[in-house]
């Protein structure tokens, strides 16, 4: 375990350690473009610059192993002017259309410069001129003048999502970060996190264009439910202070993008594709409306019959959702687990042209918590026959579930938080809420909890499951 | 230009015979260079056969054929003549044989004529200076060009 | 004559270049005695003891470079040979693989044997056409006569060498860009740590070592160390070539002992100055070195530590020779373009500090040069001094700041009179 100094300050490092990895780790504030700790050393922007002690020179820390006793300063005045410089030159070309750019706000060129430089271009010369809006897939846009060159989207596509799909064509200041030509970077599950990787605004999701200043939107921790790996993701929507007023008022609620929340024990620092389209998962049409044999009625009416129902049934089963969180999960276990036959469905099977499991993070359980569902109460899948002879109340909670199964005597009642033509063929259909509208968590396929906050509110005619569950018990059995 | 379409797999198979073991990712530039060779440039459809050939990702070699200045993606005309334009050759008269070159054939720079015979272009260095003004012409060097022997240098090509 | 010779030490004929004619010349008994007579330690000592320099440029000592790679590691061992000669103005080492292959194929067994390498490689700037024949035609004459690829002279040493071709790029000449574009990919040049003798080729422990460094190993072993250390000057023993061109009569590849006079070599062995005009300067070693005039160069002689006395180096061996009259705005211009197209792009200080320079320098030929625009160009050469992955930014800079300290003035005068003081002129006019 070297020890080294830096800026005097002493700080213990790991064998194999870089100067630079070292220095973040210790809470030293250091620029840097090229480096990432999940990815190889590039050693090309030359902005991570420190000086070692006696020496008249910078190096640069990403590629300075940490030797026992090694002392760097990393504010003197030899490495503030060459950090300038390179500073400088990153900048020499760059468009500066910040104006038009959606990193700004969050761009890394923008930080260090106003910290580290700060001075307006000294050239009289034009910047080169390259390509603006390259369609590198049909999710990113590519702004090649904005490029530094960093190389992290490449690297990352070599080493981490392994699907080799972008590179650099021609040389020197007319490098260009291009995809593979048979059209990989499509394919590539995992290409949208070179957004998150590129530290300006060369690589932007398409999605995301031009749809709102990071400043006016606020992250919202929660969990992934693509799979059962549970990435922890942030939601961005709208600040309240910043609700758009004469545009569609969903814009204040919708979600605008989602980008990983780094997660050393699941996914580190990245998330699949699909986690990035959660808006199309959570956003779509919605059950608000409780029904009897599907007229509509008031929520408490519903629940109220709902209830006489469970009273009355002599052999009921419940078919779980896997999209319950643990709090939802372990209500209906306290209200329904001795009662009920239950089985956890599988609410979400793997779509066409979705990969179905890798290598990386995406797994073939495409539901967020089957793992605590299957803790407490055996899988649907794995059984055979059916619902047992006389049932007669079947209640299905959340979604993917073939009503066909469900024996033509038994009385129904569904819970479901999206809007689905067979809601009215339900005896009680009660619309609950989803995982954006309230706090949760869900534990993943390896036992990990992590979890989910809201982001909106429910609307008032729509059920808490959680609540709900107690609510359902009847009367007398609770007392007993 | 050879009307066989396919990769020459028995040479290439003799050609990685004699690099070591693992290292199919070098035979990338020789194989590009005859495939070039064969074909006068290096076909969009050669390069998915040669990245499965030598198991190499496709994109490494699209970055190559970009990177180096040899490797064209598309056909020039019979006569490619590269003039070097470097410190010794200008010292010695490359820019007005670049010059009279480019106004005897009717062409600038980077262009073909249109009865694809000669196109023209200018390179830097060829390790030559000892005889410049040098002029590439294919694989060969004419070395010692001159702008008063230009007519005996052009009609060395058919 | 340049004084001794230690390599141009034959007739060059049609045959010459043949295993039959090198054969005669006593070719490869050198590499029967070391292998019958010596370990792989006792030929690095004697390299190490010769003190020859790297020839390509950066002049590093060969066998400090060789004593860094451990024997008996288990793990494979490369050497490379650097034929990429890509440095403007030098062509001596095209004289070599024209004309001598089978001298460097000789001189890489005996490295290879000091190495431990059982695969060797010589990498070829692509446009070398005929210098490739040469030497694929030597290789295969070696490997029929059971010299590559064989275990020799009754020992279990025995290596293969391979001619491999670049396709166009400056910056593959760059040791460590040289062993990245001979894994197949850009020629990217790597950041050190690590050395390329701990993890070179496929991350190997690799030697690079130019052509003509390695052509000297035979004589180093067949003469000893001593022998050789008698040739030359106590810092920089040997002999070099010297590859000269520009405004001189006889351009061309001359060997010279170290340490022969400048002047002398310049105007009795090549010829003097074309046409008889007056000597302006001369580019010492290759355009990335700083450029020197005839005052300064009066009474040096062709020696490391005279030629860095006088602020310069003997670089690569590739001496351009510059008559008054030339004009050396012009001049820096052809050379910023050219490294602006060779730069490979990987870091920022060269990436963009090459385009910089040359976009300024044609803005000066172009008659819209300001005054700041020269201490700019000398910012831009300090912003890519140590800063940069390799060292063809400092190159720049150093032909860069060397012009522009020598010949200021006519660079003031072209931006102030919108035009050059020579007419723009970079060829020799005839005196009348």
């Amino acid at each position: 375990m070297p020890q080294i100094f830096v800026d005097g300050r002493e700080i213990q490092a790991h064998a194999g350690q870089s100067v630079l990895a070292a220095a973040l780790a210790n809470g030293c504030d250091l620029p840097y473009f090229c480096y990432h700790p999940a990815l190889s050393v590039a050693g090309s922007c030359r902005v991570c610059v420190v000086q070692v002690e006696g020496r008249s020179w910078v190096d640069i820390a990403c590629n300075m192993p940490a030797t026992e006793g090694l002392r760097v300063l990393t504010d003197s005045d030899l490495v503030r002017e060459h950090r300038k410089s390179m500073l400088e030159l990153t900048l020499l070309n760059h468009p500066v259309d910040c104006g038009i750019c959606d990193k700004a706000g969050e761009c890394t060129l923008q930080d260090y410069h106003y910290k580290y430089n700060g001075q307006p271009s000294v050239s009289l010369d034009a910047k080169v001129r390259l390509t603006k809006y390259h369609p590198l897939s049909e999710r990113i846009v590519l702004d090649n003048e904005r490029c530094i060159l960093c190389s992290r989207c490449v690297r990352f596509t070599r080493e981490i999502s392994k699907s080799n799909a972008l590179g650099i064509q021609e040389r020197g200041d007319h490098s260009l970060v291009r995809a593979a030509e048979d059209g990989a970077f499509e394919k590539d599950a995992y290409s949208d996190n070179v957004v998150d990787l590129c530290p300006v605004g060369a690589l932007l999701s398409r999605s995301f264009l031009h749809r709102a200043r990071v400043w006016y939107l606020e992250p919202t921790p929660s969990v992934c439910p693509g799979c059962s790996r549970g990435c922890t993701v942030n939601l961005w929507h709208r600040k309240g202070e910043w609700k758009v007023h004469a545009l569609d008022p969903a814009r204040n609620t919708c979600i605008e993008r989602v980008t990983p929340l780094e997660n050393p024990q699941v996914n580190g620092p990245w998330i699949c594709n699909k986690g990035r389209d959660l808006a199309q998962i959570f956003e779509r049409p919605r059950a608000t409306q409780a029904m009897i044999k599907g007229t509509p009625v008031e929520l408490v009416v519903a629940v109220e019959a709902a209830r006489e129902l469970v009273r009355a049934a002599k052999r009921p089963a419940a078919v779980v959702s896997s999209w319950g969180s643990n709090e939802e999960l372990a209500a209906f276990d306290a209200a329904f687990g001795a009662r009920f036959a239950s089985f956890v469905k599988d609410d979400w099977l793997p779509q066409p042209g979705e990969v179905v499991e890798d290598d990386l993070l995406i797994r073939a359980d495409k539901n967020p918590n089957g793992t605590a569902a299957r803790a407490r109460f055996p899988s649907w899948r794995e059984r055979d026959g059916g619902f047992a002879a006389g049932t007669d109340l079947v209640l299905v909670w959340g979604e993917g579930f073939d009503l066909a199964q469900i024996p033509p005597t038994a009385k129904t009642i569904r819970l479901d938080g999206y809007a689905s033509a067979d809601h009215v063929r339900a005896d009680v259909f009660i619309p609950v809420s989803i995982q954006t509208e309230r706090r949760g968590h869900y534990t993943n396929f390896e036992g990990v909890v992590s979890a989910f906050s809201p982001c909106v509110a429910a609307a008032p005619s729509v059920a808490d499951a959680e609540a709900l569950f107690a609510a359902l018990v009847p009367v007398a059995q609770a007392v007993a | 230009m050879t009307a066989d379409r396919d990769l020459p797999l028995a040479e290439f198979d003799a050609l990685r015979a004699r690099y070591p073991q693992g290292f199919e990712s070098s035979l990338v530039l020789p194989c590009l260079r005859r495939i070039q060779e064969l074909r006068g440039f290096v076909p969009d459809s050669d390069i998915d056969a040669l990245a499965g050939y030598l198991s190499v990702p496709r994109v490494q070699i699209e970055e190559v054929l970009s990177f180096y200045t040899q490797f064209k993606r598309e056909g020039v005309g019979r006569w490619h003549l590269m003039v070097c334009r470097n410190v010794s050759c200008s010292m010695r008269g490359a820019e007005r044989v670049l010059d009279q070159l480019s106004q005897r054939l009717g062409i600038a720079e980077g262009e073909t004529t249109p009865d694809g015979r000669f196109t023209l272009s200018t390179v830097e260095c060829l390790g030559s200076c000892g005889t410049a003004p040098v002029v590439m012409v294919n694989d060969a060097y004419h070395e010692n060009v001159s702008v008063e022997a230009l007519d005996a240098f052009l009609a060395r090509f058919s | 004559m340049p004084g001794r010779k230690l390599l141009m030490t034959f007739d060059v004929t049609g045959t010459s270049h043949t295993l039959a004619d090198y054969r005669a010349r006593g070719g490869y008994a050198t590499l029967e005695k070391v292998l019958r007579e010596m370990t792989p330690g006792d030929v690095t000592k004697e390299v190490t003891a010769s003190g020859i320099q790297g020839r390509g440029g950066a002049a590093f000592p060969a066998g400090r470079k060789w004593q860094v790679v451990q024997l008996r590691d288990g793990q494979p061992h490369y050497l490379c040979a650097n034929a990429d000669e890509g440095e403007p103005g030098t062509f001596k080492d095209r004289w070599i693989l024209e004309n001598a292959p089978h001298l460097l194929l000789e001189s890489m067994l005996i490295a290879a044997y000091a190495l431990e390498v059982r695969h060797a490689f010589v990498y070829i700037r692509g446009e070398f056409d005929l210098p490739y024949r040469r030497l694929a035609g030597a290789i295969e004459e070696a490997r029929a006569a059971g010299i590559l690829d064989a275990p020799l002279f009754g020992t279990e040493f025995s290596c293969d060498i391979i001619a491999h071709r670049g396709a166009g790029s400056y910056v593959c000449g760059e040791a460590s860009g040289l062993l990245t574009s001979l894994e197949g990919k850009r020629g990217y040049p790597r950041n050190r740590p690590p050395r390329l003798t701990v993890r070179g080729l496929y991350q190997r422990p690799t030697v690079v070592n130019n052509v003509e460094t390695l052509s000297n190993i035979v004589g180093i072993l067949a003469n000893g160390a001593a022998a050789f250390k008698a040739v030359g000057t106590a810092k920089n023993p040997g002999t070099r070539l010297i590859s000269i061109s520009g405004h001189v009569e006889k351009p061309g590849v001359y060997e010279i002992e170290i340490g022969y006079p400048w002047r002398k070599f310049i105007d009795e062995d090549c010829g003097g100055v074309q046409n008889g005009a007056a000597l302006k300067c001369v580019i010492p070693g290759g355009i990335s070195t700083k450029v020197l005039t005839a005052e300064d160069i009066a009474s040096l002689t062709l020696d490391t530590e005279s030629v860095e006395g006088a602020g310069s180096s003997l670089g690569s061996g590739g001496m351009i020779v510059i008559a008054e009259g030339t004009c050396m705005v012009r001049l820096l211009q052809v050379m910023l373009r050219f490294y602006h197209h060779e730069s490979c792009g990987q870091c920022t200080p060269c990436r963009e500090g090459m385009g910089w320079m040359h976009r300024i320098i044609d803005r000066i030929v172009a008659g819209e040069g300001r005054p700041e625009d020269l201490d700019q160009m000398l910012r831009i050469s300090r912003m890519n001094d140590g800063t940069t992955i390799c060292g063809m930014g400092d190159a720049a800079g150093y032909a860069t700041v060397g012009i522009l300290a020598k010949y200021r003035d006519e660079f003031d005068y072209w931006i102030e009179h919108k035009r050059s003081r020579h007419d723009g002129n970079l060829e020799c006019r005839r005196s009348s």
